[in-house]
């Protein structure tokens, strides 16, 4: 059995990690590059680096601290965060990333998934839809959890699937940063309808919340819980195996 | 010791290079084979055709260099074009240096299988007295895969995994070794795989 993957994720700002609460008030937590390792020591399955600078100046930063990781790491680095093109897709592989992750571009441009996954593969495109509950349905957010396009989360999760999407990186709007728990109604809901791998994100404050997910999830991701110290990955792991679940210890 | 890693002209690279300096090698990255190194590795990058057919135009060199004893280290993708054909995006022809087909992970239909396969699984070592097989057994791994190879000849395969069905994960034949896992990607257990396949090309 495949085991379940606990994944760290740290938002990077000018080549520097931050966190967001609510996608807002961003504060430094340090060195990327660091700091990946660090996890991978305490046992993170994998890393994401997620690009909040939108700028040209942001993003040769960020390229460099890419770079740097992937000849420190060796577990799979994700990065995303403002991917337009397959050029970006392109250079960001060729800078050490395993995988790409596309938010706002793949609503705004499907072709660009598709493009992406014949071109480098279904398993280096990671979409990520941002969910937020509108009237008893889940709608899709995008640029940064401002704009709501009117899609329904769970018809849009089958669509990225058939354009080629390798995995779904799934973030509760609602949930992210309230450490109130993943929102497993719509995590559920979301893996029982594609077959490809989905990540459930948004919510982490206990380890109980990282056992629910993973009961309906292939990963769990977090940020600022393994940032703060409040969760150390070593031990959430001890504590899922302890209740049954796989994990690699 | 040298090895080159072949640049199909996609993707990651870096973490395979990174991956096997930290074990010894001295590492270059080129479009083709260099003549003079102990190994040659075929990164997990790609699609079965576009790298089959960009490895079909040095087909003779790359025969020439593996008739001569240079060693060849295939991973996923790397490994897979190996084998005769490929059914990714169209049937292709592979380097045919190990009897049998790469296709789609078959799923036998007990449990909903998600694909692509991507994830941390065990090793089941099937060999082991095989020296690149040593302290894997039962350690976890890390797969990126729709497709899997079927050989022909079954003992090639020096450890297996299971995901819906076994497949090879370790495969030997001579100075050709190829993994379906990424060992550059494996962590700590990736590591003593490369470290192994180090020691052993040095003995």
């Amino acid at each position: 059995m495949t085991a379940k993957r606990i994944i760290a994720c740290l938002d990077v700002k000018k080549g520097r990690v931050v966190k967001g609460v609510n996608f807002l008030d961003l504060k430094d937590k340090g060195d990327p590059t660091e700091l990946a390792a660090r996890y991978e020591d305490e046992g993170a399955d994998e890393i994401v680096f997620l690009d909040v600078t939108a700028t040209i100046e942001g993003r040769r930063a960020l390229l460099e601290v890419v770079k740097n990781t992937a000849s420190v790491l060796s577990i799979p680095l994700t990065v995303g965060g403002g991917i337009r093109t397959i050029d970006d897709v392109s250079t960001i592989l060729g800078n050490g990333a395993d995988k790409v992750s596309i938010n706002t571009a793949a609503v705004e441009n499907k072709k660009l998934i598709t493009e992406a996954a014949l071109q480098f593969g279904s398993q280096a495109v990671v979409v990520a839809i941002d969910a937020k509950k509108v009237d008893d349905d889940y709608k899709v957010f995008t640029r940064s959890g401002s704009y709501n396009t009117g899609l329904s989360a769970i018809r849009w999760a089958k669509e990225v699937e058939a354009l080629g999407a390798g995995e779904i990186l799934l973030t509760s709007i609602d949930r992210d940063g309230t450490r109130e728990g993943y929102d497993i109604t719509l995590t559920k809901m979301i893996s029982e309808a594609v077959s490809i791998p989905v990540i459930a994100s948004g919510g982490a404050g206990k380890e109980v919340h990282f056992l629910e997910a993973l009961k309906v999830a292939d990963a769990a991701l977090a940020a600022g819980v393994f940032h703060d110290g409040v969760i150390r990955i070593q031990d959430l792991k001890m504590y899922l195996k302890s209740q049954g679940l796989e994990v690699r210890l | 010791m040298k090895a080159t890693v072949i640049n199909y002209g996609v993707g990651n690279l870096f973490s395979i290079s990174a991956g096997l300096k930290r074990v010894g090698f001295e590492v270059s990255v080129n479009s083709q084979p260099e003549g003079n190194e102990d190994l040659i590795v075929f990164p997990g990058v790609g699609s079965f055709n576009a790298v089959a057919s960009y490895l079909s135009s040095h087909k003779e060199l790359l025969k020439d260099l593996r008739k001569s004893g240079t060693y060849f280290l295939g991973v996923c993708l790397g490994m897979q074009i190996m084998f005769e054909e490929g059914t990714e995006g169209g049937l292709t022809k592979g380097l045919g240096w190990f009897k049998g087909k790469v296709d789609k992970i078959e799923n036998n239909g007990k449990d909903k299988l998600k694909l692509p396969h991507i994830g941390w699984d065990k090793l089941i070592v099937t060999d082991l007295t095989c020296p690149l097989t040593e302290g894997l057994n039962n350690q976890y791994v890390y797969y990126v895969h729709s497709y899997v190879a079927y050989p022909e000849d079954e003992s090639i395969v020096r450890a297996t995994t299971i995901y819906g069905i076994a497949y090879p994960a370790i495969i030997c034949s001579d100075n050709i070794v190829g993994t379906q896992f990424h060992p550059e990607k494996s962590s700590k257990i990736g590591k003593i795989f490369l470290g192994n396949l180090y020691r052993w090309m040095k003995k």
